[in-house]
Order: structure tokens, then C-alpha cells, then sequence
């Protein structure tokens, strides 16, 4: 009796969550794929019926610009993340190894910017920052750089502004995972390299850096994978060329409607970002107890 | 001994359970945004107006908003008799940003009290069951607007739109930056010498309408197969000298075109009242082959509450006043033919723009925008171009 209250117990506690889940995730990436294979449509009246032809258009059909455009996204992507987590890393160094007791309020410092909406920074990269009058065209004015009322070209709706605002974005949250690994390190294997003949840079290199590794492919991880889905930033600060998958599959299901289509792209941005946390996720792990680390 | 908590066995059956659940919420989910339950206009006797929630739901383009509303900035005065009257506090506005969104929107993000879409729209909305007919005796300005317009705001027979502006498509330019040469028809667009400096909208059949246009077709609106081939080539070929294509017009066409990041964009004529009045040196482009010329008006909600408040905000909108200070504000035309040419201040502009003709959009190479049989194939091909 005792066994079964307990189970039904901890059950109940299961349950709700669930439910949300599904109810939430599940459910529509089911809706997705009934739209997907033309079994649903968001015209009234329209017919409907089981149809691959979306499927085969985006997969198979010759230069079909959407898949194009699906490969540009995961390349500029996987250079974001890769950028925003190299540039992380010694930031969070510094943080971990050096700013001491002041750590904790750089750390709030750099996360500041953040108690604002996304949205509102993205727009004040793009109308405050980056524009024709913006300050950095202001700046570039004053020192004599570019001359006074010609904007540099490539600073707004661009691949650079694109990937400013991404870096901008993403800097805090991938640097946290990579401190919080540094910070829970034991120090005393870092005492040890030393001791036993490694210089400062050999003992980074043996012991730092690999114990870290876990952190990195989770800061990794962590802008890799929104980055995929990514459609705001470019919306506000890309030009005509530097538009990223996730845009098309919002002007599917807005601008341009075709619900179908815009299925069959986002179910294939759905089965990417599964494919990469199945990748990614056994090093999802930041704690470094003996046993517990997985990398 | 059975360990407490839940076996693996218990966990999966008591998953399926729930995942059964999860696919019966797919029919909650639908019927949260159904797109196929079409509602049918719901018979009399309807409540009265003292009845009614008042609450009024509108798809509006930004800066329709009606005066006296807190989203209501930019300066238009329409709609404040009924704000006085009724409070404006419980009025919401969903924007759009272009035609085939709004569509979308009033399809599948509604139900709407209100909707204020375009005459080339006219036909969607009532043909996917969105929209219900006026009753125009509730509208004592009815009597007082462009009777073709009114014509044409009609399905088989009956009032489904009440006209309220119009005006044109074109290419707004710097007259200081752009070689007056060049501005003579819509290949500006096509010209590369402003390459990174031209803009156009993120508007799918607006886009393939100036294409046809450029490119000879006599039917903008009804192009063949080949037609659209052709169009969408000319598309592709113009999107390197695009710095972007935008999506609104107060948050992206106007601010991009006062700094400077963009000498050439798609226009309608209030950014010329805009950009000339911020004191650009800035004209609005007279195609070779037409501007395009479009009208707009509110659509009733097949599933309003509101359908006494609804019919009083439009008589808000549409009476002589509300018409003239719109005029005045953003110099597009009105429905209201009691709005006298004297009444516009700035009678050159109106005299340039042909305000004062009822028959303008129609009238001389003005192209009016009109329902494309082959929306779905246009839409698509946009989304090529986008993604090209």
C-alpha cells in the first residue's frame, strides 16, 4: 500500500507538466506535420489531401532557394557560435581567475544590458548604433576616418551588423556556462601542473582548458542552437542577401502565407536542432565532482 | 521489494496516456486558431448598442489608429467623435504591415471587429467567410462617399467594404542625390548607379505589379505563368541594389530614407508630406508606365459583438471632418465627396496628387491595384526571390 501511494504520488507530480508539454510542443509540431503533408491548410476552402510535393521541392528540387538558404543559415550560424564562444572564453577567464571579489559584480555588470527586451536592443543597434546617423558613423566622422556624411556602407543590414548583434546577444549567456566551470575548478590541480614543471601556458593548455571543455561546448550549445531558429536580429539589421532560415519560415507563416511550405521548412529546423542536442547533449554537464563530468 | 516512485513500465503507459491527451489538445489548438470554421453571418435580432461588450478588436494598418487613443500618434483625428462617446480604453489594434499579411492575420489571428483592408483584398475576405455586409443606414455619412468607389466596395450586391482612402504606389527619391534623368519610370529601381541606396517594400503583389510594369505586361494583376517567370527573374536581377526590403513604413521606410542610408524607396505619397516636411529635398516618382494606385476601406467581422459600436466608429472615420483632417494629414485621398479640393491646404501638392478628381486611381496611367486570381503562385515566388 505504502509502494503504490508513493508511486501514484510522485505520478501526479509528473503529470501536469506533461501535459503542458504536449499540449505546447508536442502538439503543434504534430499540427506542423498534418500542415506539412498538406493534410491541413490555413486557406478556408482550400483542398487538402496527402501530398509530398513541399517535401520534395525543398529536399530534392534543383536550386531550390530555400535549401540554399537553410545551408547559408547553419554556416553563418556555426560561425557565430564558434566566434561568440572563443571570445567568451577569456572573459570568463578573467572573471574566474583574476577579478577576485569584484567577480560577482562584473559579472552583474555584463549582464545589465539584458534587464531590457531584446527587441528594443536590436532596434537600438539598428536606429541609435549602426544607421546612416547613427554613433558609430558620428564617431567615424569626428576622427576623420570616413568622410563627414558618408556612411560606411556595410555597417547596417549587412552579414557584419548581423553578426554584431548576434555577438552582442549571445556574449553573457555563453560566458556564464564557461565560468561557472572555471569557478567550481579544483585550483589545486592547476598547483600542481605547476609544481611539477609546467609554465603557465602548458598548465592552461593540460589542465585548464581540458577540465573547462564541458562549459565550452555548453556555451557552445547554447547559442548554436537559438541561433538556428534566429529571425529577429536579421529582420531588424540584414539587408536583402543576409536573411537566415528562421526568416523565411516567419514570412511563410505571415508576409507570404503558405502555411504548408512554411511546415516543411520549420519540421526541417525542428529535426536539426533535435539531430544537434542529441549531439551536444551528453555534454550539456557543468558539474565537475569526480564521476559526474562528462568530457 | 518494489521501489517507490514510478517504473518504467508505469512511466510509459502513463506517457501514452497523456500523449493521447496532448493529441486530443491538438483540437483545442485548432480550435484556438481554426482556419477552416467559416461563421456564418449571425441572424437578427442582434443586441443593442447598450448591449453590446464595446470592446472593439481592429486590424489596422499603423497610424489608423482613431484619435483619442493612447496608440495614436500620428496626428490623425478620425475617430475621436466615437472616443469622446464610447471611451477609448477598450479599443486593441493588430497591425499589418502589408496586404497579404493582413489577410492572414484577419484568417487566422481573429476573430476582428474591424478590419481595414484594400480593395484587391475585397474578395478573400468575403469569399473565406471573414466579413459580413454593412448596414449602411446605420451610417449616416454613407450617402456622401465616391459612389464608384462604393460600387466597388460591393460582393454580389452587397456592401461588404466602406471606402475611406486612397491614393498611390511609386518611388519616393532624393531629387538632390538621384540624376533627374534617371527618374522617369520604374527601371530606377532597376538602376544600378544607386546600388545599396533603393529600397523597396516586403510586399509580395506589389512587388510583381511594378515588375509587370517595368516589364510591359497590360495585366499587372493577372500574369501567366510565364509572365510571373519573367517578373520574378526582374526581381531577382534588382535585389542587389536593395539595402532592404521594408516592412514598416514609419519604423523603417521613412527613418531609413531621412538619414540617408537609402536615396530611392517604395513609397505611398504621405512619406513625400513626411520627408518634404523634414525638409528632404524628396519628389514622388511619375512612372513612364504608371503609378500604382490603390483604395481602402473597413470590412465588418463575420463574428463581431460589436456590430452597433463597429458601424459608429466607421461613421467616426467617414463623416466630412474625420475625411478633411485626414486629407490634410497624410494627403491621400478620401471616399468623402463633400471634402472640397479648397478645403486641402496645400494646394499644389493636391493639384499634383489630383486629390480633387473622384476618378483619380483610375484615371490617366494610374494602375489600380486589383485581385490577383494566382495570389498563391505570386506569394510563393516572392519567397523565392527573398530566399534567392
Amino acid at each position: 500500500m505504502v509502494t503504490l501511494r508513493l508511486r501514484v504520488g510522485r505520478g501526479v507530480f509528473i503529470v501536469p507538466p506533461l501535459v503542458v508539454v504536449l499540449l505546447v510542443l508536442i502538439g503543434p509540431v504534430i499540427l506542423l506535420s498534418l500542415y506539412s503533408l498538406n493534410l491541413r491548410t490555413n486557406i478556408p476552402f482550400a483542398p487538402t489531401g496527402l501530398s509530398y510535393d513541399n517535401w520534395q521541392d525543398f529536399l530534392r528540387g534543383p536550386g531550390n532557394p530555400f535549401r540554399n538558404r537553410f545551408v547559408y543559415s547553419m554556416e553563418f550560424t556555426l560561425v557565430v557560435s564558434i566566434a561568440t564562444t572563443v571570445a567568451a572564453y577569456p572573459l570568463a577567464y578573467y572573471l574566474a581567475f583574476h577579478a577576485r571579489r569584484f567577480r560577482y559584480t562584473l559579472l552583474l555588470l555584463l549582464i545589465v544590458p539584458f534587464f531590457t527586451s531584446y527587441l528594443l536592443r536590436v532596434v537600438a543597434w539598428s536606429d541609435v548604433m549602426l544607421n546612416e546617423n547613427g554613433v558609430v558613423n558620428q564617431v567615424l566622422w569626428a576622427i576623420g576616418v570616413q568622410p563627414r556624411g558618408v556612411g560606411v556602407g556595410w555597417l547596417l543590414y549587412s552579414n557584419f551588423s548581423i553578426f554584431l548583434v548576434l555577438f552582442y546577444s549571445w556574449i553573457p549567456f555563453v560566458a556564464l556556462p564557461i565560468f561557472a566551470v572555471l569557478e567550481n575548478m579544483d585550483r589545486s590541480l592547476i598547483e600542481a601542473a605547476r609544481d611539477l614543471g609546467a609554465g603557465p601556458l602548458g598548465a592552461f593548455a593540460r589542465v585548464t582548458f581540458p577540465l573547462s571543455l564541458p562549459g565550452v561546448i555548453s556555451a557552445f550549445v547554447f547559442v548554436l542552437i537559438p541561433t538556428t531558429g534566429e529571425f529577429i536580429t536579421p529582420l531588424y539589421v540584414g539587408g536583402p542577401y543576409n536573411q537566415l532560415f528562421g526568416n523565411e519560415i516567419q514570412a511563410f507563416f505571415g508576409n507570404s502565407p503558405n502555411w504548408n511550405y512554411g511546415a516543411v521548412l520549420a519540421i526541417s529546423l525542428i529535426a536539426v536542432v533535435l539531430v544537434l542536442t542529441l549531439l551536444f547533449g551528453r555534454f550539456l554537464n557543468t558539474d565537475l565532482r569526480e564521476g559526474v563530468a562528462t568530457a | 521489494m518494489p521501489r517507490p516512485g514510478i517504473d518504467r513500465r508505469t512511466f510509459l503507459a502513463g506517457t501514452a496516456g497523456v500523449f493521447g491527451l496532448g493529441i486530443g489538445g491538438i483540437g483545442l489548438l485548432e480550435a484556438c486558431g481554426s482556419t477552416s470554421s467559416v461563421a456564418s453571418v449571425s441572424p437578427s435580432p442582434r443586441p443593442p448598442l447598450a448591449q453590446e461588450p464595446g470592446a472593439l478588436s481592429i486590424l489596422e494598418w499603423g497610424g489608423y489608429e482613431a484619435g483619442g487613443t493612447k496608440a495614436q500618434t500620428s496626428g490623425l483625428q478620425a475617430g475621436t467623435t466615437y472616443t469622446t462617446k464610447y471611451g477609448a480604453n477598450g479599443i486593441t489594434y493588430t497591425y499589418i504591415t502589408n496586404d497579404d499579411q493582413a489577410l492572414q492575420k484577419a484568417t487566422s489571428a481573429g476573430p476582428f471587429d474591424l478590419m481595414h483592408p484594400c480593395n484587391e483584398n475585397t474578395k478573400d475576405y468575403v469569399d473565406r467567410g471573414l466579413v459580413q455586409p454593412w448596414d449602411t443606414s446605420l451610417l449616416p455619412s454613407f450617402s456622401q462617399l465616391n459612389p464608384g468607389l462604393v460600387k466597388a466596395g460591393q460582393v454580389n450586391g452587397k456592401q461588404y467594404m466602406i471606402p475611406w482612402d486612397w491614393g498611390y504606389g511609386s518611388l519616393l527619391y532624393r531629387t538632390d542625390k538621384i540624376d533627374a534623368a534617371d527618374a522617369t519610370g520604374w527601371e530606377l529601381a532597376w538602376n544600378s548607379k544607386y546600388s545599396g541606396k533603393i529600397s523597396l517594400w516586403n510586399g509580395a503583389s506589389t512587388n510583381f505589379e511594378i515588375a509587370a510594369l517595368k516589364l510591359g505586361f497590360p495585366h499587372m494583376d493577372n500574369l501567366s505563368s510565364d509572365q510571373l517567370s519573367q517578373a520574378k527573374a526582374a526581381l531577382i536581377q534588382q535585389k542587389p541594389l536593395n539595402k532592404l526590403y521594408w516592412d514598416s513604413e514609419y519604423n523603417q521606410e521613412q527613418p531609413n530614407f531621412q538619414s540617408g542610408t537609402v536615396w530611392v524607396t517604395y513609397a505611398w505619397q504621405d512619406s513625400l508630406v513626411s520627408m518634404t516636411q523634414a525638409g528632404l529635398k524628396a519628389a514622388f516618382l511619375d512612372p513612364s508606365q504608371g503609378r500604382l494606385s490603390w483604395f481602402c476601406g473597413f470590412m465588418l467581422g463575420a463574428k463581431t459583438q460589436n456590430y452597433y459600436h463597429a458601424h459608429e466608429y466607421v461613421e467616426s472615420f467617414i463623416n466630412h471632418d474625420a475625411c478633411a483632417q485626414m486629407t490634410n494629414l497624410f494627403y491621400y485621398g478620401t471616399s468623402n465627396t463633400t471634402v472640397q479640393p479648397s478645403e486641402i491646404k496645400d494646394q499644389t501638392l493636391a493639384a499634383a496628387l489630383d486629390l480633387g478628381n473622384p476618378q483619380a486611381i483610375t484615371s490617366g496611367k494610374n494602375h489600380l491595384q486589383s485581385w490577383a486570381p494566382n495570389r498563391s503562385a505570386l506569394e510563393l515566388a516572392w519567397q523565392e526571390v527573398t530566399a534567392s
